[in-house]
């Protein structure tokens, strides 16, 4: 198994706040890969240094071995890793079709001239796009949806949404930032999933989750983040009987009393 | 009421053959028109061009620009001062001045890619003022104050383009091929990362759009339209000095797309249509006629601030916009 | 060298005016998160105010302060009501021609009720002069319209500063939302806030009008750019910051046409926003606050 993402010694410091400190992972191929840690644990600014939205002060991050460290995000989008985020960030007066075919961006190369004289170069790619978006979005289950403004769908819809788009630019790894959050629990289980379905097509998933049994049943290796540093990374079953992951989580004084 | 469904649906249906008959119906005026009424016709039939470019970059990109009248301006004097003084052909000019707009659009494009909202329309309305002041001001090569005068009428095939009835189908024509092919690169790749750009800038980029080339783009493009229009309005009116692309022209151009309806390709139409007939209309109250646009204008925001062709869906109405916008502010980067 | 330090002195006078000029255009950019178009012609509305009190009570600086601070109180309120309340959440673009759309009308309404001719705004101070050197004098003029401005900072920075109603409108120039859940009624007091930066455009209009002895409906068609760019070099929200902005304008477009003719005076503002915007958008102020 080869590795997709790898960051080294990632650090990053906002005036004196060090929101991320000395973090190294590694995520393989066709891994489903959890990170947790309590509220403002540094795992949002993690991503964002991955996607290449935020500069790491020290460290660097590499893309199936190539540095991607400081790279802009689009070029980061076109080596191969797609992001989703926190608080939904869908085109909201675009139809899901039109929000699926932005994804497919990356892949088709249409110019000015080709637009205009719709050569056999736009319609190549018109049909790819539709027919990829078309594929990802019955994939994800948005069929009846295909046509409406993305801006007027519940929640937990957009956060579908989101991925589909993010899944049209063929990433080799997904970043899936909070994907569960705001959902219902039926919705939750379908992603769940969903995520599980994405395993098996062996796509390479590194996920930010707040929801434990969503982690511990999806992600077969999980980091767990506490005010920016690294507590510990392996198996669900060890970071679960891992005592710095229950301070972290439940504070010392119950764990030492043993009510967890 | 019946009447109207039943056209809407023929519209629908056979929209080829609407747009059509519309653009026969609008070449057939000239000839049914008066002098005057032809002149008004021009004038919608330029502001559809020029309306429409700027709604490109306004409607599509959202980056509100407020400096379409130093776009114009930049395609009016190159015809102009080309046409005068070397006297060359109008044709070549035509292309020529949209390229020179588009030129400056992207000068103004470059440093602004990092600004946003209020910001960058200060710095297009800033950068529409240079242009002016420097048209006034600069004497030998822009005639200053005096403007530039006599400029030659375009010729094809030995037929002068002289009366305004020749220019209203010369406006049309150019109008048509606008739309066309603006129509075109909407619906393209392009069109969508513009629109994605304007939904939320990060978005695009993590999804792989290059947001600072497409940004240029679309100013360029933008311009580019804005130009051919000034420069066809050069040779209409003849003469041109600096007092048509003040301020209050940019925000004449943006009233229009903003009444008809951003990020729709008949918005802009509409509100050209509009607006030139209502300024038409209320020359019979000659002073009170501003008061009265004013208010009217106002109005309109109160009443539609979507413009008459913008859907109002639930996500585009100003209530549904507010929880919208909150959002995207609030989530930048989170 | 002399001509370069007379000139310094009128940038210095120019400077505070538009040093008010910025101070009410930061707080109403402030409250009410938006830029305002029609700034200019409520500056002229001022002017307007002033003269016709001196026409009718004679020449008395102070009169004329009151009479267009309430003035544009009143339009405040009538531009608050029509252009801002019902958009403070749209799109900015609306607010942008309404008050675009607002400055027409009044201009215009202008013109019909007090005419297109220049109107003389005589002795209202008196004409002596302080002479410095040969060519360098400070007129009484001069001195009182800088009085003036600094005894209104003084007043708004006390109002602002000092007051329960400073506070609260200190607090929704921050966040809207937040003002509400702490109990303040943030329509209420942007309403006060576009009120009070109204006014004190009107003040400065006035001023404008003493200084350079005359009044037009024009004359306020290239301020509001002017109050902008002295706004944003303040940092567009912050309010000393912005005087300092005003006060750096006025001095540079005085000192700019000692290098080429006063036509290109405005070219000399613009221009220098452009570059102000390019290289450090917050302005003076040391952190990037600002909202719109």
């Amino acid at each position: 198994m080869s590795e997709v993402l790898r960051t080294d010694h990632l650090s990053i410091q906002f005036g004196g706040l060090k929101a991320v400190n000395d973090v190294s992972f590694q995520v393989n191929e066709g891994e489903t890969f959890g990170i947790i840690g309590p509220n403002g644990a540094g795992k949002t600014t993690l991503f964002n240094m991955c996607s290449g939205i935020y500069k790491p002060t020290s460290g660097d991050v590499y893309l199936c071995g190539e540095k991607i460290t400081g790279m802009h995000p689009e070029n980061i989008c076109n080596k191969g890793l797609c992001r989703t985020f926190q608080s939904s960030q869908l085109f909201a007066f675009m139809s899901v079709l039109e929000n699926v075919k932005v994804g497919c961006h990356i892949g088709t190369r249409t110019g000015f001239k080709d637009a205009i004289m719709r050569n056999k170069r736009y319609k190549q790619d018109e049909e790819f796009a539709y027919e990829k978006s078309l594929e990802i979005i019955e994939k994800v289950g948005l069929k009846k949806y295909i046509d409406t403004k993305a801006g007027n769908l519940s929640y937990g819809i957009q956060r579908k949404v989101e991925i589909a788009r993010a899944l049209a630019t063929d990433p080799k790894i997904l970043l899936l930032d909070e994907p569960a959050a705001g959902m219902n629990p039926n919705e939750t289980a379908d992603l769940m999933d969903f995520v599980n379905l994405l395993h098996l097509e062996h796509q390479t998933v590194l996920l930010i989750e707040h929801d434990m049994k969503f982690v511990m049943n999806s992600c077969k290796r999980i980091l767990v983040l506490n005010f920016g540093q690294k507590i510990c990374e392996g198996t669900p079953e060890e970071v679960r009987n891992n005592k710095d992951v229950q301070e972290a989580y439940f504070g010392s004084g119950m764990v030492t009393k043993g009510v967890c | 009421m019946k009447e109207k469904f039943a056209l809407k649906d023929f519209v629908k249906k056979h929209s080829s053959i609407a747009i059509l008959l519309a653009i026969v119906i609008v070449a057939v005026l000239p000839l049914i028109f008066k002098t005057s009424q032809t002149r008004i016709l021009c004038r919608i039939l330029m502001y559809v061009t020029l309306a429409g470019s700027l709604n490109l970059i306004n409607g599509y990109s959202g980056q509100t620009c407020l400096g379409q009248a130093g776009f114009f301006a930049v395609g009016a004097y190159t015809t102009a001062i080309l046409i005068t003084r070397f006297h060359i052909s109008f044709w070549p000019l035509l292309l020529l001045s949209g390229i020179m707009a588009a030129l400056i659009g992207v000068l103004i494009a470059l440093p602004i890619l990092r600004m946003k909202g209020i910001y960058l329309s200060m710095v297009t309305l800033g950068a529409s003022e240079i242009i002016r002041t420097i048209a006034l001001n600069w004497q030998s090569v822009t005639g200053g104050a005096f403007g530039i005068k006599n400029i030659t009428r375009p010729q094809i095939f030995g037929l002068t383009i002289d009366t305004p009835q020749k220019f209203a189908w010369l406006f049309l024509i150019v109008a048509c091929i606008f739309l066309f092919v603006s129509k075109r690169v909407l619906s393209s790749r392009i069109g969508r990362a513009w629109m994605a750009i304007r939904e939320g800038e990060l978005a695009a980029a993590s999804l792989g759009v290059e947001v600072a080339k497409y940004k240029i783009l679309n100013f360029a493009y933008g311009a580019f339209w804005a130009g051919i229009a000034g420069s066809i309005y050069a040779p209409y009116l003849r003469y041109i000095d600096s007092s048509a692309f003040t301020l209050d022209e940019g925000f004449n151009i943006l009233s229009m797309i903003v009444i008809g309806g951003q990020g729709t390709l008949a918005g802009p139409i509409v509100g050209a249509v509009v607006v030139n007939l209502l300024t038409e209309a209320l020359r019979a109250i000659s002073n009170w006629r501003y008061v009265v646009y004013a208010g009217l204008l106002i109005f309109m925001m109160w009443k539609r601030p979507r413009g008459l062709v913008g859907e109002n869906s639930q996500v585009t109405m100003v209530t549904g916009e507010k929880s919208i916008k909150k959002n995207r502010r609030k989530g930048a980067v989170k | 060298m002399e001509y370069v330090l007379s000139q310094l002195i009128n940038g210095i006078c120019q400077g505070m005016i538009y040093a008010l000029m910025a101070i009410g255009y930061s707080v109403i950019a402030g409250v009410t998160g938006m830029v305002s178009f029609c700034y200019g012609d409520l500056m002229t509305m001022g002017a307007f105010a002033a003269f016709y009190m001196f026409e009718f009570a004679g020449s008395n600086i102070v009169l004329g302060v009151i009479s267009s601070f309430i003035a544009c109180w009143l339009l405040g309120i009538i531009i608050y009501k029509l252009c801002y309340e019902k958009f403070l959440n749209a799109p900015r673009h609306i607010t942008m021609i309404c008050t675009f759309a607002f400055g027409i009308g009044m201009r215009n309404l202008a013109q019909i009720l007090f005419g297109e001719a220049r109107k003389p705004v005589l002795n209202v101070v008196g004409n002596r002069a302080i002479i410095l050197g040969k060519s360098i004098r400070i007129t009484m003029l001069q001195i009182t319209i800088i009085v003036t401005v600094i005894i209104l900072a003084i007043l708004l920075s006390w109002f602002l500063n000092k007051t329960k109603w400073g506070l609260s409108l200190r607090a929704i120039s921050q966040d809207k939302t937040a003002s509400y859940v702490v109990g303040i009624n943030a329509k209420r007091y942007s309403l006060i806030g576009s009120c009070l930066g109204s006014s004190l455009g009107g003040v400065a209009g006035l001023l404008l009008a003493v200084y350079y002895q005359t009044v037009y409906v024009t004359m306020g068609n290239a301020l509001s750019m002017k109050s902008f760019s002295a706004t944003v070099l303040g940092g567009l929200t912050d309010v000393p910051l912005s005087a300092l902005g005003g006060l750096c304008i006025g001095v540079i477009e005085n000192l700019g046409i000692t290098l080429t003719d006063s036509s290109f005076r405005d070219l000399f503002t613009f221009s220098f926003l452009m570059l102000i915007l390019l290289i450090r958008p917050q302005g003076f102020a040391s952190k990037k606050g600002a909202r719109p």
